[in-house]
Parts: C-alpha cells; structure tokens; sequence
C-alpha cells in the first residue's frame, strides 16, 4: 500500500470517527482564538495482526473536553480521567476502522488498550526505531485540533502481479 | 418482562453511552450492571441472573471473544444472549462469532442500530417498548 493511500485511509477513519462517535466537525481552518493552541496529550493503541504498529491519537483540550461532553451527552465536560477515557475510544474505533481499510477485511488483528499520552511523550522511536510514522494528519475539528499517526512496525510483503 | 443487562467494555464512556442509549430506547429493563473487562463480567455473572450481554472484544484482562468461548462451554450459560459491540473490522471475526450464536453491533452505532440488535436477540416486539428505565448495580458510573 503506497503512503498516499496509507494517508487516504487514515483520514478517512479520523473523520468518520470524530463525526460519527465524537459528533466533532471539521473545520475549514483554525478559529483564530484556536490558533496555536497545544496537544494537551494524547493516547496510544498498538495493534497486532498481518500488520504490527501503533495509532497515536493527540488532541487540543477543546476537543478532549467537547468529545467526552458529546458522548456522555451532556452539557458540561466531565473531569480528566472521562476525557482520557473518551479519547481512549475514539482512538480505539479509529484504529479498528483503519486497519481493515488497510489489511483487508478478512484480516483479524488484536488491539491493544488505549494507553494515555502527556504532551512530551514520544511515540515514533519506541515503536518503530524511526520518528517518521508511516502516515500523518493533522485535523482542524470545530473545536479544536488533533493529530493522528499510524507507525508501522510490520507490513506484509506485497507481491507483484505476474505479467 | 424485564431484561436484567450486563455491560462489559473496558471504557467507562462507551458503559454509559450503551446504557443512554438502552434507557432512551424504552426498553424493558430490569437491572443493569457494569463490568471493565472479561474476568469481571464472568464474577457478574456468577452473582446476578444476567439475561443479555453488551459485550467489547477489545479489553484487557480477558478479550470478549475469550468470554464467549468460556460462556458457551459452560452448560450454565451456553445459552446466554450475546450482542458484541465492538470496532471489529474483520469479517473473519465476525463470522467465527456469529457462529457461536452471538449477535454484532459495529461501534460507532446509533441508538437504533442497538435498539433493533437487542429487539431482535430479545424477542421483545416494539409494542412491548415504554419508558421503561433501570437501576444499575455494580460499578455505578460516576460522572
């Protein structure tokens, strides 16, 4: 799979997600209030199956705080650790309707536990040996922004078709 | 008839996004519980009469697949109704569960994607559908 299509995939999940699971929309661009405004943190999920890798999912407070409120359905955000946990979701539907985008629908991979994320950490190294991730989006939502990478630690080899 | 529930996922805001979506959906609830993964769902189990499952495959401790395979080997709970709600992608997966008896509901779901599974799994018929509302018991959800 080329790394446009790898991206094409990514995204596609993000945005299905955020909207479906998050009822967050994306933005043309960043409110200028917005503007600059840092990743708070983020959350983990490794995956494992005919691919290996890890999804890192990291967001604005905006977004974690307006997500976990959305989800409860409620009007205010809940404290910290809902929010941790309703980014632990998304993260975790997000990788689960990437992957058959990318392996196939036949593949059966196992999913790690969302793990969370503070701001400094990074994720690249450790998982890949290589900072560069595989695929990467930046999302500008209503609320805020997020920032998605897949790393991919194994891939099948794919074969060329016979002329 | 009211149906005594078990929620099992590993995320405290999908628990309580199945059980808003269960209340609003006038089903005829009885008791609802919570567990966070599989090894707590089957201590659940053991201690109230469960009538229908929620049940994730992705958590840890013990993955839902694993509850399954423990539940139908069981002479006890073979029979118990299981909806999987889970991101699962994988046709493959869904269709070893399927063979087990178990129904699917793909996350992200919308209240009637869940409403019709259950209707369907229950037998319950949208006539039999109110303002019914449950008590939970078990890890309250303290938001």
């Amino acid at each position: 799979m080329t790394s446009s299509a790898l991206r094409t995939a990514l995204s596609s999940a993000t945005i299905s997600t955020f909207e479906e699971l998050g009822l967050l929309f994306p933005a043309d661009g960043a409110a200028p209030a917005r503007r600059g405004e840092p990743l708070v943190g983020g959350v983990r999920v490794d995956f494992d199956g005919p691919w290996r890798g890890t999804v890192v999912v990291r967001a604005t407070a905006g977004v974690l705080a307006t997500a976990a409120a959305n989800m409860l359905g409620r009007a205010e955000p809940p404290a910290e650790p809902l929010r941790r946990d309703a980014l632990g979701e998304l993260a975790n539907v997000l990788c689960g309707n990437l992957l058959p985008a990318v392996a196939g629908r036949a593949a059966v991979f196992e999913l790690g536990a969302p793990r969370w994320l503070s701001a400094g950490d990074a994720v690249g190294r450790d998982v890949t040996g290589d900072e560069a991730p595989a695929a990467a989006l930046a999302l500008e939502l209503e609320e805020g922004r997020v920032e998605v990478t897949l790393h991919v630690t194994h891939a099948p080899v794919e074969r060329a078709e016979a002329p | 008839m009211h149906f005594n529930i078990l929620i099992v996922d590993d995320s405290a805001v999908m628990r309580a996004m199945i059980l808003r979506t269960l209340r609003v959906s006038g089903l005829p609830l009885g008791e609802i519980h919570e567990a966070a993964n599989g090894e707590e769902a089957l201590r659940r189990l053991r201690e109230s009469w469960i009538d229908l499952m929620l049940l994730d495959i992705n958590m840890p401790v013990m993955n839902g697949e694993a509850v399954v395979d423990h539940l139908r080997a069981d002479p006890e709970t073979a029979d118990l109704k299981i909806i999987v709600v889970s991101t699962e992608g994988s046709d493959t997966r869904v269709a070893r569960l399927a063979a087990k008896g178990v129904a699917f509901v793909h996350k992200p779901f919308t209240p009637e994607e869940l409403r019709d599974t259950v209707l369907e799994v229950t037998g319950i018929r949208h006539d039999q559908l109110g303002a019914a509302d449950g008590s939970v018991v078990g890890d309250h959800l303290d938001f």
